[in-house]
């Protein structure tokens, strides 16, 4: 009898077990933990290992998720190592992969390959989705174009016409020229004249003289902070009058030191967004802050989380298999996440992502809704 | 008495053994327990006068021991035939030799110094990557052509390097290192900062990017057939680099690194053999430069900074500076340990850096110092 009932026991504790046991999937974090730009790649690494905690404390969730992290340094050879290692692995459902662009361009053949499906987090070049068409390979940040499509069709809004642009002659520079006069065509605007110059110049007054007979209403300049400083001074000192508008590389504090009350009114546009102004932002912040993680999530953490979040919604709805976790991941539309709705084109690269415009107020770069120029009690052209 | 060959085929054995565990490792423990057993049987070696006898049989029976060796690895590689991963490790171990080869030819040998070994070795690599790109010259030959170019724009440094000694030399070398990475960056036509894509490599119509499908059910990893590519230039650079210091011309070299004012006042070309020490060794990083580019399949000059210069100098000496067989565990050590410790994620450098300390402090003069040179019966031919 006794033999008996403790069989029963036995059965009904073993019949209890499955519904507890999940199967543990894993996927994959690939950032820059070491070298120049870790910090980023360490706030993404904890924002992605944040959604996989979240996730896991869930009890209703099919699956454990297990976060295999891996550092490519920012560096194409290591980054080729580490995405066949996470490719190669049977064991590894998706990848979140990526902050820098020379990396993500050389891995993205290792994921075609071995047919890993990935989520790009942070890297930003064009050319990871649009040179290829690989059904593999997604991203959920902001490329230059978006950056560029929201800053023309913002400018034309304001109805400025004319403009003359200076770039550096970077990759950074030239990218920036290349789609903002593209989208500025686009939206009706007109370009006076483009000068390219190299990103160590110190003098502008040859191309600025020129800038001033054409009486542009705005300079578009696709360049970093320093010589931005100097292109912005030097217009007040030859006395070209028009509106200054920069791109991501000079939303910087250093930019409004370097220039005191001129850099009053320059606006610029950035891919993301301040965290906190995020759709799902301070609930992002509260649960990140709770983990007490030694590093801020810096500016594309947000979309590391984001990217996380969706790789296991595909796994928890299709399950562990790479091609129908690539077809779910294909199909995605109007997907809710923390930086906004996510909606991939026909080449996998998130269509509506977020993009802020901020303006010089008073010292200090403010969001463009939430600054004078906005509500209308400052005007970016002076009467 | 002649030394028999058994330890040093028991050595090889054992090290294999210990190489394709550490390649298949999937468990932090497992690697912890290769790299303590290492250690262990590197003191014992020592502490009982093995490895003594380990090169005395090598150097007795070398044709058999070598044969073994290539034996060894190719029957490793057939092992992991399946593993894609641990073959592009062991791809890349291998080139790394090569490279660390042609360093040895320079600083061990010839006492040249070279602080811009990967920029040579970018210089194959972007070589590769152009003239596989622009041209239909058949890939065996692009890859010697970058180990010719790597040669060939080296010749740019012979002169200021002939003109000075010692630190200002390696200055001199430094400054080309990074004079190359900011060349790369603001030059559009090698794709500036975002690097160049690089075809695979193609050997009579078989790309070597495409796996090996054996039936239906089985398919063997592409990588390799670049583990083939990668051996048989490892193979050939280490006999030409073993055969070298043998010759006469290593003695040249020997004589010009150890005292340039005797050398000079026993008829030895001090200038003619520096420039000839220089230019085969940057010869071998191109080589290995542009083999890695095409297995790789991506150059950008972010993978050839001062850093890895540093990395690949840090090998040789590791190794013991001079002994082409030394670079073998180096390279792995260097290698291969940064990458098994991607568990401990932003940590592993540290860790790896205390590692490579405590090795140079149980063994100063490195793994495997160079041993005399022995002329006696039997290492001969």
């Amino acid at each position: 009898m006794k033999s008996a009932s403790l069989s029963v026991a036995l059965i009904i504790a073993l019949a209890g077990l499955p519904v507890q046991a999940k199967d543990t999937v894993r996927i994959a974090f690939i950032g820059p933990l070491t070298g120049g730009v870790s910090a980023n790649g360490l706030g993404g690494r904890n924002s992605a290992d944040l959604a996989v905690r979240l996730r896991n404390a869930d009890a209703k969730t099919p699956y454990t998720y297990e976060l295999v992290v891996l550092d490519d340094e920012c560096k194409p050879n290591v980054g080729v190592q580490v995405a066949t290692k996470a490719a190669a692995d049977n064991g590894i459902v998706a990848g979140v992969t990526h902050y820098c662009s020379t990396v993500a361009m050389a891995a993205v053949e290792v994921y075609r390959k071995f047919g890993l499906p990935v989520v790009v987090w942070g890297a930003v070049l064009p050319d990871i989705t649009y040179a290829s068409d690989y059904k593999e390979v997604h991203r959920v940040n902001g490329t230059m174009i978006n950056q560029n499509e929201a800053a023309a069709r913002f400018m034309t809004g304001l109805k400025f016409k004319r403009w003359a642009v200076i770039h550096d002659t970077t990759d950074y520079g030239k990218g920036h020229n290349k789609y903002f006069s593209e989208d500025l065509a686009k939206s009706g605007g007109q370009i006076l004249g483009t000068f390219g110059v190299t990103a160590d110049q110190q003098d502008f007054s040859a191309e600025l003289t020129k800038i001033k007979e054409l009486k542009p209403e705005v300079i578009y300049f696709a360049g970093l902070t320093p010589i931005g400083v100097r292109i912005r001074s030097q217009m007040d000192k030859l006395g070209v009058k028009a509106v200054f508008q920069g791109t991501s590389g000079i939303v910087s504090d250093a930019f409004i030191e370097g220039l005191g009350p001129l850099a009053e009114g320059v606006v610029a546009f950035r891919e993301g967004a301040p965290a906190e102004k995020l759709p799902g932002g301070r609930v992002f912040l509260d649960a990140y802050t709770k983990q007490k993680y030694p590093d801020d999530p810096e500016a594309y953490g947000p979309f590391a989380f984001a990217a996380t979040t969706l790789v296991m919604d595909a796994i928890d709805k299709v399950g562990p298999d790479r091609k129908k976790v690539r077809a779910e991941l294909n199909r995605t539309r109007d997907y809710d996440s923390i930086v906004g709705k996510i909606t991939f084109d026909d080449h996998r690269q998130n269509a509506v992502p977020l993009i802020t415009k901020f303006v010089v107020q008073d010292g200090k770069w403010l969001v463009w809704e939430d600054s004078d120029y906005a509500s209308g009690k400052r005007a970016l052209v002076k009467k | 008495m002649i030394a028999p060959v058994w330890p040093a085929l028991v050595a090889l054995l054992v090290s294999t053994a210990g190489v394709l565990g550490l390649l298949l490792a999937e468990q932090q423990w497992a690697v912890i327990a290769i790299v303590i057993a290492a250690g262990v049987a590197m003191l014992m070696a020592t502490r009982m006068g093995w490895d003594d006898r380990i090169r005395r049989s090598g150097g007795t029976h070398a044709r058999t021991v070598s044969g073994v060796a290539v034996a060894l690895v190719i029957g490793m590689t057939f092992v992991l035939r399946e593993h894609n991963f641990a073959l592009l490790m062991l791809c890349t171990v291998l080139l790394t030799i090569v490279a660390g080869l042609g360093l040895t030819i320079q600083f061990g040998h010839a006492g040249v110094v070279n602080f811009a070994g990967a920029a040579f070795f970018g210089i194959g690599a972007y070589a590769a990557a152009v003239l596989a790109n622009k041209t239909a010259l058949p890939h065996p030959l692009v890859i010697l052509a970058g180990g010719a170019c790597a040669a060939l724009i080296g010749s740019v440094l012979v002169l200021p390097l002939l003109r000075t000694r010692g630190h200002y030399a390696a200055l001199i070398t430094i400054a080309f290192g990074i004079l190359f990475k900011t060349f790369l960056e603001v030059n559009d036509a090698l794709g500036g900062p975002q690097g160049l894509k690089v075809p695979g490599f193609v050997l009579f119509g078989h790309a070597f990017n495409d796996p090996i499908a054996i039936d239906d059910e089985t398919e063997w990893s592409f990588y390799l057939a670049y583990a083939g590519l990668s051996l048989v230039i490892a193979a050939a650079a280490y006999v030409l680099v073993r055969r070298l210091e043998r010759s006469w011309i290593g003695l040249a070299f020997d004589a010009v690194r150890l005292d340039e004012t005797a050398a000079a006042a026993f008829g030895v070309n001090v200038a003619a053999w520096k420039i000839a020490a220089f230019s085969i060794g940057n010869f071998l990083i191109g080589l290995a430069g542009a083999a890695y580019a095409m297995m790789t399949g991506f150059v950008a000059p972010t993978s050839f900074t001062f850093g890895d210069s540093l990395i690949l100098v840090s090998i040789v000496i590791l190794g013991g500076l001079g002994n082409a067989l030394g670079l073998v565990p180096a390279a792995l050590i260097v290698v291969l340990l940064p990458e098994k410790l991607q568990v401990i994620q932003e940590y592993r450098f540290l860790l790896f850096a205390l590692l490579v300390i405590v090795i140079l402090l149980v063994r100063p003069g490195g793994l495997l110092p160079r041993p005399m040179r022995d002329y006696s019966a039997g290492e001969s031919r």
